[in-house]
């Protein structure tokens, strides 16, 4: 048992390490920006007419604490993170950047999990009896569609359909909410009537990783196959799916469970254009607009470090998972 | 060259001449790679699409940009040349000319409609100048007799949308290359020495590496593309952006290269090349990495589809290239407007070919990377 704490105790640690590598590297980016979130905001009250001068500018800077050395300011905002979960104030809109993008990240995440979901939900069956149907029209069909996958972005497809369901159903089907929910406050008829709509994001955002899940888990059960564990176990009478389950899945899979958050960060990263191609008012979008439109790099470095925490997370409950169901390392640990 | 000549593939037994024990290491590579067809069909389409990127010039009629525009023929839909219309057949291709014209059955709007008149096409005809190897030229593959023809349609802008399509082939190939072969440069130095040096650099470097793996790219793509200036020049623009796949594509090849190192690492050779005095750099770089060249021609293979794929991802929302350069992204970037999506499907027309050149890259990647393989071999 001590020897289990001891290994969650390291994994916590090296997650942790991870998590302040990257806010290190995001505030570096953020930096970088040229211009500052005071010359920012204040440049933003000079469009509405107001005189603004560098003392005005060296003020605001002062006030935001921005006169203070490089490492001081990261140090201040990896703390505000880690212990309040502050995420700072928009240069922008100066609201706090929790209230900003609460729930648009909350909808962001669950159309993530869903499509992170609905990923393996088909991918690991599909793989696994692809393994057993190795070189039929199923497996080569299937090995067609996996590399559709990797050659067809998210975002190319979603332009496809689209094009199709314009010309076919005179609709684009973009948009997650109907536009008498837009500006709703949340209900359960405004619930239903944007799960009507997600699953048409979700199945993009599941798209590629999918199809590269699938190939991984064909792989992967292929190998396991023809070892000779597997083949003992057909000596002692087991055969069909029950042996394909019992035996060589199982081996498999650890790697895929291992991978998940590595899929998470797949379907991240085709978030904000299949956001923005879809016109979803998600995260992504939002991000898009920090990004491209207002240079609003506190907005856009709170996104970047949330959705990397919600990957450091996963691998870090994927290692511990594995650690309790996966008999081969439990072992040595109870 | 005909190693592998006599023997069938399903033959397990196959016979081998002399020649095939004295082989080289690409020698072998090579013969494995061309007994699997879709990996040599792939490659002879990849050999086609980087001609195309290497001579767009010549092959494309008209200029990829505002200087070559169509003002009279805008949005238009593709003209593909025929032999036969109503007034008969002819033995050169010939496509109808197009007229400007208003009138009250147009409610006295402008509009563009064909005619019955004949453009034929011809062949090497001299139009816009071009650079090719320090020689101005002007000669081009196809033209038309009077006027313009465009195969693939004209854009909002009147531009060419096949002229466009040749030049972002050639864009996104160079993209690609770039940013290739700075992630590996990367890669190495990083791989090299954490494979190498092992220990507490080792364990440095590959928390970097977990690092930069566990950081979604795209959003990070987004917020360093957000720092160029919009005065750049749009080759300033391309030069950034293809360091920029570099500097954040390493992660996964310095992985690899970090493992090579380190199973290479204690054999007998690198230990006599330390014993004759060789710094680490040069072990690395003349013992090591020679034994596994082949595994990272085919990882730098496997890795350029998606530094193209993320170029065009980050040109499509508008943080990539922009409009004189052409690419992919840039050239979908208005797609999604609705009129389009109805009435101009040609806009659509490149997504196809880009999908060719990555499943050509994939094809090859995976064919390189059984032939480099010496255990796939049949015994």
């Amino acid at each position: 048992m001590s020897a289990f704490l001891r290994y969650i105790t390291t994994r916590f640690f090296a997650a942790f390490t991870t998590m302040l590598l990257v806010s290190f590297l995001v505030f570096t980016l953020m930096e970088l920006v040229p211009g500052n979130c005071a010359e920012r905001f204040l440049a933003y009250k000079d469009t509405q007419g107001l005189k603004i001068t560098a003392e005005d500018i060296l003020a605001e800077e002062i006030r935001m604490g921005l006169d203070q050395p490089y490492v001081i300011r990261w140090a201040n905002w990896v703390t505000d993170i880690f212990l309040r979960f502050d995420l700072g104030e928009s240069c922008l809109w100066r609201v706090d950047v929790t209230q900003l993008i609460g729930d648009k990240l909350l909808i962001s995440l669950g159309l993530s999990f869903v499509a992170l979901l609905l990923t393996y939900a088909i991918s690991v069956p599909v793989g696994i009896i692809s393994a057993n149907l190795r070189d039929g029209w199923f497996d080569s069909s299937l090995r067609i569609f996996s590399y559709m996958g990797l050659a067809l972005p998210n975002f190319l497809l979603a332009l496809c359909v689209m094009l199709f369901s314009t010309i076919y159903f005179g609709e684009t089907m973009t948009g997650l909410f109907s536009d008498a929910y837009r500006d709703a406050p949340w209900s359960f008829a405004k619930f239903a009537d944007m799960m009507s709509r997600a699953w048409l994001p979700i199945v993009i955002l599941a798209w590629s990783a999918t199809a590269i899940q699938m190939q991984t888990v064909r792989a992967l059960v292929s190998d396991e196959k023809d070892k000779l564990y597997v083949t003992a176990a057909r000596a002692r009478g087991q055969s069909g799916w029950g042996l394909l389950w019992r035996y060589p899945s199982r081996h498999a899979l650890g790697p895929v469970i291992n991978s998940v958050g590595y899929d998470l960060n797949r379907i991240f990263n085709d978030l904000p254009i299949v956001a923005a191609v879809l016109v979803l008012t998600d995260a992504g979008a939002l991000l898009l607009d920090a990004l491209a439109k207002s240079n609003d790099q506190q907005l856009a470095g709170a996104i970047i470090m949330a959705l990397t925490a919600t990957i450091v997370i996963f691998n870090f409950v994927t290692d511990i998972f594995l650690a309790l169901f996966d008999p081969r390392v439990r072992k040595g640990f109870f | 060259m005909a190693l592998f000549s006599k023997a069938p593939a399903a033959d397990k037994d196959v016979e081998r001449d002399e020649s095939y024990y004295t082989a080289g290491q690409y020698t072998l590579i090579w013969e494995r790679f061309r007994r699997k067809r879709s990996a040599v069909v792939a490659l002879a389409i990849l050999i086609a699409f980087i001609l195309c990127g290497v001579f767009a010039p010549f092959l494309s009629p008209y200029e990829p940009n505002a200087a070559g525009r169509n003002a009279d023929y805008v949005n238009g839909a593709p003209q593909i040349p025929q032999f036969c219309d109503a007034a008969g057949c002819s033995i050169r291709p010939f496509i109808h000319k197009v007229e400007r014209y208003r009138g009250a059955d147009t409610n006295f709007r402008w509009v563009t409609r064909p005619t019955e008149e004949r453009n034929y096409v011809v062949f090497f005809p001299s139009g816009w100048d071009y650079k090719f190897l320090g020689l101005s030229m002007d000669r081009h593959l196809f033209g038309v007799e009077d006027g313009f023809m465009h195969v693939f349609g004209t854009d909002s802008g009147g531009k060419d949308i096949f002229s466009r399509l040749l030049h972002s082939i050639g864009v996104s190939l160079a993209v690609g290359t770039i940013g290739v072969l700075i992630s590996f440069v990367l890669a190495l130095v990083i791989g090299g020495a954490a494979g190498y040096f092992g220990g507490w650099v080792d364990t440095i470097l590959q928390a970097l590496m977990d690092t930069v793996k566990a950081v979604p790219t795209i959003p990070l793509f987004m917020a360093m593309a957000a720092f160029v200036p919009q005065e750049w020049s749009a080759e300033e623009r391309f030069f950034f952006i293809s360091m920029l796949l570099g500097l954040l594509g390493w992660s996964t090849l310095a992985r690899r290269i970090r493992t090579h190192v380190l199973a290479e690492r204690n054999a007998e050779y690198v230990l006599a090349a330390q014993l004759s005095g060789a710094s680490a750099a040069q072990i690395i770089r003349r013992h090591l990495l020679p034994s596994f060249t082949s595994y990272i021609i085919v990882d730098l293979v496997i890795s350029f589809p998606y530094m193209v794929l993320s170029e065009t991802a980050l040109s499509f929302i508008g943080l990539g290239l922009k409009d004189p350069v052409n690419s992919l992204g840039v050239m979908l970037q208005n797609v999604t407007r609705v009129d389009v999506l109805l009435n101009y499907q040609w806009y659509f027309i490149p997504v196809p070919f880009f999908i060719g050149l990555v499943l050509a890259f994939v094809f090859v990647g995976d064919g390189l990377r059984d032939a480099a393989d010496p255990y796939s071999e049949p015994k």
